[in-house]
């Protein structure tokens, strides 16, 4: 495919690669950023952003292990958001299914307001969210951050997961129904697989809001074995005291693990798009 | 077997329903009528006054129509240039180049730091002292460029909008995933026909991921309409109010203890949200009764 | 994969299983007090709350049991405090510090009067003064008390001081001429900023309302104030304006605390306004040059005048249990108390909210500066609260994202003045 190049092309193919390097350069810039940052004194953040670290200490690591519980949060974030994430995808995998695949009376009445939820602002939410989740009894547990990241994410999820069962061809259903598979079956066994690139899109993105939710970690939790790992971050500006090199060495310490998690699973997200287009 | 089916459709959609109505239409109905209120905090205060709230908004509130405009204005840019930005790069990559996997997973990354990280370095890079924005203009001798870049009410919009315009990590996502999903034999089949590669990602290419396309645009959309935590931290929403939007100035009305009016703007998102994303599915035909 | 999600299952299984035990081994008849703050990591007052608990828990070991509640960043716990306040259930214990919480939980009938608490103890009732009251009590009862004092003059660079021949100023047109000198020395004069509420701007410009006369004086001692437009208000923040363009640094416009503290340790410019809680951060090498703490002196404002009022203090809330709100009384007495008092002054150079509580020579001499600057502050003729702190709730910002616009130049005086009293007069506290 690229061993006729014309002079076109190769212009062409010069300024795509010129683009992806543009690209690559905008999205290392932070991370970059934060974990030089993270080894700088407070005064050379605050001096000169872009600067060399003068002398590479551990310092803000250890106040940071030291001043904020950044481990036991990390776990409660592990907990609630792969939960949540669960509870999310499986949900509106159903969901979408029964939108993309399903005749019923009401069905589009059904999305339109289901797909509402996409513009609620939570900010307007809050007040309300706290008294249900009160209410419910589930205030300071893991369970209510559970229910509420998997409400959050469900107007992307939908989006995402209706779509792509849509995507499926009918004569995969059909032909399960044919072999006697009742609905469950077909769903799980069949239509799950199928939509495979779908799934992992939507857990990605369900799982990296999870990951990141401040307002309502603070709100509806109280103790340590509930608390996210976001609500650490405020440990370390108050109103009269920074630390912005601790700031920076929870914040390489929180996005470490998550690019590394990211990275293996999009490997996953991949092959199974590619599994799946080649039958597609 | 039909009566069967209905059941199972309605085990399918329930676990949805349920979490919709408890997490949105609950909370929704208890914003609503608490935007029919008089609630404050401080003095208390919890009286009726129907629809004053918007009558105050709409007619009376010189805030509301550049707040609005500020949101609007977001919105279509992002849904523009930077859903555009985001394909374009899926577009490039789904001609798998060499190094193709790897800016994938690179061009992710920034979405997964958190936000008020993001804005922190902005902040920093922006900062008209020390800033690095400022440092390389001096550094050319372009002295005279130098600004206040967050902070000047000529540059506070763009300069902010760029702390988040850049980062199309999700888009580039989900249109190349449906790129990659597509049968390779419909563009081998136009490659024959001596299409060039630019005819296939207009012509093929094009038409089978516009409805992904759609989906991020609404994301897009949806991501503006929510945008909070970055202004915030950068700006407040200020000068003035050059950069505040709708969420910002429902949250500064939550904090005077305003808590009719805030609700009174959390309604008129939802309705702005409404429209723009019945706006988008028309343009990108969708929603409509998928064709199998 | 698979493996992977087993894993996480069983992780979440153990979780869950150790929560379990750890939260059933508390004593069965102990009242358990769950008390958030934001007074924790990075905050100058974390390590003398985490003793305060400590001590408490140990005096009252069996009875009363003190679990604190995370909450870091200020803002936050206001935020917090505030969502539950409009759900009506409060933890049994709130620190008002400078977010009126007291108010607005009183609005809400939610404060429990502690009047026969403190008269029933002297050495506590002791401590209520004319500023306590103003601070703490609402219509003759007791709802509060404080346990620190909000004292506040500004801070010099002695060694830029000396380079431009200058001394303190006493009256604010030495203080002018100070900066002058200063800017022809080639020093930047004052560290000033704009976000978070303006803190450091906001104290140069109460101070200079404060000391403008009998209006001013008096605007500056009312709580809520609505009208922000008269002669002493638009005067100051016209002087406001040239500091702004004359005698800061370019990112004093947008800079939060943080830039201008950090332009202060950095020697980047010679004065600043703040509290004896920076004192410690002089002496920290991640954020001044080593050093640096020789270099500063203290002084109180031109015109005699120190900001000086007890902080919104601690609060008791209605609870339904009667036994816990006893609980509570004692915990607030505990952490107001003259010993408690001392503690915070003596770890952190936190100055006492009461007057009877004395400055040991221990305090003195761990925290020269401080010493220096009470005494200093013992001198002084004039004293109120803070600009920003008798804002009505929602005007502090309004007047951060504002200001901007003064700094550039794009509001005269005059229009700010008007932006800040439309506000305040249509979010008017009325009592």
């Amino acid at each position: 495919m690229k061993k006729h190049t014309s002079a076109g092309r190769r212009t062409a193919w010069f300024f795509a690669y010129l683009f992806m390097a543009l690209c690559v350069a905008v999205a290392v810039f932070p991370i970059i950023w934060v974990i030089l940052s993270s080894f700088k004194s407070n005064q050379e953040i605050l001096s000169n952003g872009l600067s060399w670290p003068t002398q590479w200490s551990f310092d803000g690591y250890r106040q940071a292990l030291e001043m904020a519980p950044i481990f036991q949060y990390f776990l409660n974030s592990l907990i609630v958001t792969v939960l949540s994430t669960a509870l999310n995808v499986l949900a509106l995998s159903m969901a979408g299914y029964v939108f993309a695949k399903k005749q019923f009376r009401g069905k589009n009445l059904l999305f339109s307001i289901l797909s509402l939820s996409m513009v609620i602002p939570t900010t307007a939410l809050l007040s309300p969210i706290y008294v249900t989740i009160t209410k419910l009894g589930l205030y300071d547990t893991k369970a209510a951050l559970v229910l509420v990241y998997a409400a959050l994410s469900m107007p992307i999820s939908l989006m995402i997961l209706r779509s792509t069962f849509a995507g499926v061809p009918k004569e995969l259903e059909e032909a399960a129904y044919i072999d006697g598979a009742g609905f469950l079956r077909t769903f799980f066994s069949v239509m799950m697989p199928c939509a495979r690139g779908g799934i992992a899109s939507a857990s990605v993105l369900a799982f990296l809001e999870g990951w990141n939710e401040f307002t309502f970690a603070l709100l509806l939790t109280s103790s340590g074995n509930v608390r996210t790992l976001p609500l650490s971050l405020s440990y370390f500006t108050s109103q009269f005291s920074f630390n912005y090199t601790a700031m920076f060495a929870a914040i390489t310490i929180a996005v470490i693990p998550s690019i590394i998690v990211f990275t293996v699973f999009s490997e996953q997200v991949n092959a199974s798009i590619v599994a799946g287009s080649v039958k597609g | 077997m039909r009566k069967k089916e209905r059941k199972w459709i309605v085990l399918f959609l329930l676990p949805v329903c349920l979490l919709f109505v408890v997490f949105f239409a609950v909370p929704l109905g208890m914003v609503f009528v608490q935007s029919l209120f008089d609630y404050r905090l401080l003095p208390n205060k919890f009286e009726f006054i129907g629809f004053g709230n918007y009558a105050k908004l709409f007619l009376r509130d010189p805030k509301f129509l550049p707040v609005l405009k500020n949101t609007l204005l977001w919105i279509l840019i992002h849904c523009i240039g930077h859903v555009a930005l985001g394909s374009a790069l899926a577009f490039v990559l789904y001609k798998k180049p060499r190094g193709w996997k790897f800016v994938r997973v690179v061009y992710m990354i920034p979405n997964i730091i958190s936000q008020s990280a993001i804005a922190m370095i902005f902040v920093n890079m922006y900062n008209p002292q020390f800033g690095a924005v400022n440092q390389f203009l001096k550094a050319i001798g372009l002295e005279k460029l130098m600004h206040n870049w967050l902070f000047d009410m000529s540059t506070a919009f763009p300069a902010i909008t760029m702390t988040w315009f850049l980062f199309a990590g999700y888009t580039t996502t989900l249109v190349l995933a449906q790129c990659l999903s597509t049968d390779e034999t419909v563009i081998e089949a136009a490659r024959v026909d001596g299409a060039s590669g630019f005819q296939i990602d207009r012509l093929v290419m094009f038409p089978l991921v516009k409805e992904m396309i759609g989906t991020t645009v609404i994301m897009a959309a949806t991501y503006m309409l929510q945008m909070f935590s970055m202004i915030y931290i950068t700006t407040g929403g200020g000068p003035g109010s050059a950069t505040t939007n709708l969420p910002l100035y429902l949250y500064s009305n939550m904090k005077s203890n305003n808590y009719g009016y805030a609700s009174t703007i959390g309604v008129v998102i939802i309705i702005v949200g409404f429209l723009t994303m019945r706006i988008i599915q028309r343009i990108f035909g969708m929603n409509k009764e998928e064709v199998a | 994969m698979k493996t992977k999600k087993i894993l996480s299952i069983a992780l979440a299984a153990a979780m869950t299983l150790s929560l379990g035990v750890v939260s059933s081994t508390v004593f069965a008849d102990e009242i358990v007090i769950n008390y958030p703050t934001f007074q924790v990591g990075s905050n100058s007052a974390a390590p003398v709350v985490a003793e305060l608990v400590d001590e408490f828990n140990e005096i009252y070991a069996g009875q009363y049991k003190i679990v604190v509640e995370d909450v870091p960043g200020d803002q936050n716990y206001a935020d917090k405090i505030k969502v539950q306040i409009t759900s009506g259930q409060l933890p049994p214990v709130c620190y008002g510090a400078g977010y009126k919480l007291l108010d607005m939980a009183l609005g809400a009938d939610l404060v429990v009067d502690i009047t026969d608490a403190v008269n029933a103890d002297p050495d506590w009732a002791a401590m209520f003064d004319e500023n306590w009251e103003a601070v703490d009590c609402r219509d003759g009862k007791i709802y509060a008390a404080s346990s620190e004092s909000e004292k506040i003059g500004y801070f010099y660079n002695k060694e830029l001081y000396e380079q431009a021949g200058i001394e303190p100023a006493t009256t604010w047109d030495e203080f002018f001429a100070n900066c002058e000198a200063l800017k022809e020395a080639g020093i930047t004069p004052i560290a000033m900023d704009t976000a978070d509420g303006a803190w450091c701007t906001q104290l140069l410009l109460g101070a200079m309302i404060a000391t403008s006369g009998d209006e001013g004086l008096e605007f500056m001692k009312s709580m809520y104030p609505t009208d922000y437009s008269i002669q002493p208000v638009v005067d100051a923040i016209t002087r406001i304006q040239e500091f702004y363009t004359n005698y800061t640094t370019m990112d004093a416009n947008g800079g939060a605390y943080e830039n201008a503290a950090n332009n202060f340790f950095s020697g980047n410019v010679a004065m600043i306004c703040n509290g004896p809680w920076m004192i410690g951060d002089f002496s920290d090498t991640s954020k001044a040059p080593e050093g640096f703490a020789d270099k500063v002196g203290v002084a109180i404002f031109p015109g005699g005048f120190v900001y000086d009022s007890p902080i919104e203090g601690m609060f008791v809330t209605k609870q339904d249990d009667p036994a816990l709100e006893e609980a509570a009384i004692a915990m607030v007495k505990f952490f107001t108390s003259a010993d408690a008092q001392q503690k915070a002054l003596e770890m952190q150079g936190m100055v006492p909210a009461a007057k009877t509580v004395e400055i040991t020579d221990a305090a003195k001499e761990s925290f020269p500066l401080l010493a220096d600057f009470i005494d200093q502050a013992a001198g002084a003729s004039v004293s109120t609260a803070t600009f920003t702190g008798g804002m009505v709730p929602g005007l502090e910002d309004l007047w951060s994202t504002e200001l901007p616009n003064l700094a550039s130049g794009a509001y005269t005086p005059e229009e700010l003045c008007q932006i800040l009293t439309d506000f305040a007069t249509e979010n008017a506290v009325t009592e």
